[in-house]
């Protein structure tokens, strides 16, 4: 039933279509079918936030590779480490202020890289980097990322 | 026996040095050399503390402070003379090299004779003023000495003068018999300036005043100055601590009035004259025997648990605590004591560059005080600023020696290994648990990708089979 009204905004569609293409194969046949009903709910009107946000949900997690969501749940992760130091920066004061800068950057710096393994690996994506495999990728993420944590653990001192 | 002689040596030598710390050579400017039988017990007073004198008239050719470039003489008293000039060999400007060649002065002026030219120039220098007319004396109508001066009032009585300051050691009258009185007969007055360096001794009290006798033998019509502006007995130290005294009558110093009676108007019974010990002790401490410091060290550690706590070293780190001593003592007639800084005074300590970062007093310090030096001490933390500074005392008060002594030290900044670990500052404790949840995070992220089989990936290879 969720299934059948999601289709509703017309960049979910769209994404579904490339992502269709490639990976998500049970949204590939779903997009054309539920193409002509959907008309029919928008017509009934009976759409509000909850469903349109139940819509991306289950969307999400139907159509979205697991090893995808395990970024995106790093990534939701980071954000609320990242958001924490900040706000006890703001409040309490910035007095080692290395061990802010430190702290905090290793946090946004991993968000950055794990934002960037998400784009590589992500198989819309894939025109793109046309020479970087998903391992290669991951590769280069696990470096960078000790690199960071090294720089970061010697600055904090 | 050599011991015993070297004691004797010794002995010897303690009494011999039992006079001024600058030396012993006293070059006495009269104007008739025979006229120092008058003042025998003045003079017997200077060499009994150990002086040399040598006696000279102005107009002697031999007569040269400078020898050879250096000082002939250590000090310097000038009487009054009858002469217009002093002549080539005492202008002002040789008065002044003398001066700034550390030698002391003491110059008496009498109101019986104009003083000279050269004087009055050298006394302009020094910013003392004397009447225009060169001559001038202090009466006073309600305290003189009914004895000698009733008619005239010229010989005044004054009670033995207290501290310029309530803070400043009274080195003149301190201890005075309380029923003796100071004689100033026939003497003139001089106005001081405002310069620091002049401070005087005795003041003419409040109704006394200064006037030209030879112009104005009928009616005084015209003061040089009245009250208080008369100073009497007056001092300068130099900069470089050579002293120099002008003492307004001369008659003080002579034998008749040292141990002579007064009797003040009004008073019922005569009174011992304090001339002779005041006239010591103006004398000594012109001639440096009195309130001469001295700086015997200074020490500055760090005040911290370290390994390496040598002494004065040339280099600290900011915000370092440091222990700075100083050690003074005070040359009293005959012997070094332990200076004693006076009540309402205060030894104060500067670091500075440029402009004082620290000014805190220093306080005593018995355990490294003897008998003999006197040590002050202050802790102070350094500032947080790294430059060149200097430990700087200056202590520089009337009637006593100045001290300008500066130390300088380096200071440094943190070196990068010096600062506190993050891990030790309870603030900083936030971001390494950021950190921590960072890297944490990151190591299970990265494991659970390894080793979680995607579904897509067989997906993918279904499909590319269908």
């Amino acid at each position: 039933m969720a299934k059948s009204r999601n289709v509703t905004p017309a960049p979910a569609a769209a994404a579904a279509a490339a992502a269709a293409a490639t990976t998500a194969q049970p949204a590939a046949p779903a997009a054309p079918v539920a193409a002509t009903p959907a008309k029919k709910t928008t017509a009934a009107s009976k759409q509000n936030w909850d469903q349109l946000f139940n819509n991306l949900v289950s969307y999400y997690q139907d159509s979205t590779p697991q090893r995808t969501k395990l970024i995106d749940a790093f990534l939701a992760f980071l954000a609320v480490v990242g958001v924490l130091q900040f706000v006890y920066c703001v409040l309490a004061g910035n007095y080692p202020f290395n061990a802010f800068l430190s702290g905090f950057s290793a946090t946004v710096g991993q968000f950055v890289l794990t934002a960037s393994l998400r784009i590589q690996t992500t198989e819309a994506n894939k025109a793109d980097f046309p020479s970087v495999s998903p391992e290669r990728a991951f590769a280069d993420f696990v470096v960078c990322s000790l690199i960071l944590h090294f720089f970061c653990v010697n600055f904090i001192n | 026996m050599r011991s015993l002689l070297s004691f004797f040596a010794f002995l010897f030598v303690a009494a011999v040095s039992a006079i001024s710390t600058t030396g012993d050579r006293l070059l006495v400017v009269l104007d008739d050399v025979t006229e120092k039988a008058g003042y025998s017990r003045f003079f017997g007073d200077l060499e009994s503390r150990g002086f040399k004198l040598t006696f000279e008239t102005p107009k002697s050719e031999t007569l040269a402070l400078f020898r050879l470039g250096e000082r002939a003489y250590d000090h310097v008293i000038v009487f009054p003379s009858k002469a217009k000039g002093l002549g080539p060999n005492l202008t002002p400007n040789i008065l002044l090299d003398f001066l700034n060649a550390n030698g002391n002065i003491l110059v008496t002026l009498s109101s019986g004779s104009t003083a000279p030219n050269s004087l009055v120039t050298f006394l302009a220098e020094l910013d003392i003023q004397l009447p225009t007319e060169r001559t001038g004396l202090v009466v006073d109508h309600f305290n003189y000495d009914s004895a000698t001066a009733s008619d005239t009032h010229d010989v005044l009585v004054l009670s033995p003068p207290g501290s310029v300051r309530p803070e400043i050691k009274n080195f003149f009258s301190a201890g005075a018999p309380a029923d003796q009185l100071l004689a100033f007969p026939h003497g003139m007055g001089a106005s001081l300036g405002h310069g620091e360096l002049l401070a005087p001794i005795l003041r003419a009290p409040r109704t006394a005043y200064s006037y030209n006798p030879k112009e104005q033998a009928e009616v005084v019509d015209d003061l040089f100055g009245a009250g208080e502006q008369l100073a009497l007995v007056s001092t300068v130290q130099a900069r470089n601590s050579a002293r120099f005294a002008l003492i307004g009558s001369v008659e003080m110093l002579q034998d008749s009035w040292f141990g002579a009676e007064v009797k003040k108007i009004g008073a019922t019974k005569a009174v011992k004259t304090f001339n002779r010990e005041f006239a010591k002790r103006v004398s000594g401490w012109t001639f440096q025997e009195t309130g001469v410091l001295r700086v015997n060290w200074i020490e500055h550690h760090l005040n911290e648990k370290s390994a390496l706590n040598e002494s004065n070293p040339a280099i600290y780190r900011i915000k370092n605590d440091v222990t700075y001593t100083i050690s003074l003592s005070e040359w009293s007639w005959d012997a070094w004591t332990a200076f004693t800084v006076p009540t309402n005074d205060v030894l104060q300590l500067e670091f500075s560059m440029l402009s004082p970062f620290h000014r805190v007093a220093l306080g005593f310090d018995p355990s490294h005080s003897t008998p003999e030096a006197a040590a002050y001490t202050a802790s102070i933390k350094l500032p947080d600023q790294h430059g060149i500074f200097n430990f700087k005392v200056n202590y520089k008060r009337p009637f006593l020696t100045n001290i300008e002594e500066k130390n300088t030290v380096s200071v440094r900044h943190m070196a990068h290994d010096e600062w506190p670990r993050s891990f030790a500052i309870s603030g900083a404790w936030p971001w390494i648990a950021g950190i921590g949840a960072t890297v944490a995070g990151w190591v299970g992220f990265v494991a659970l990708w390894m080793y979680s089989a995607p579904p897509a990936l067989e997906k993918k290879e279904t499909k590319k089979t269908q």
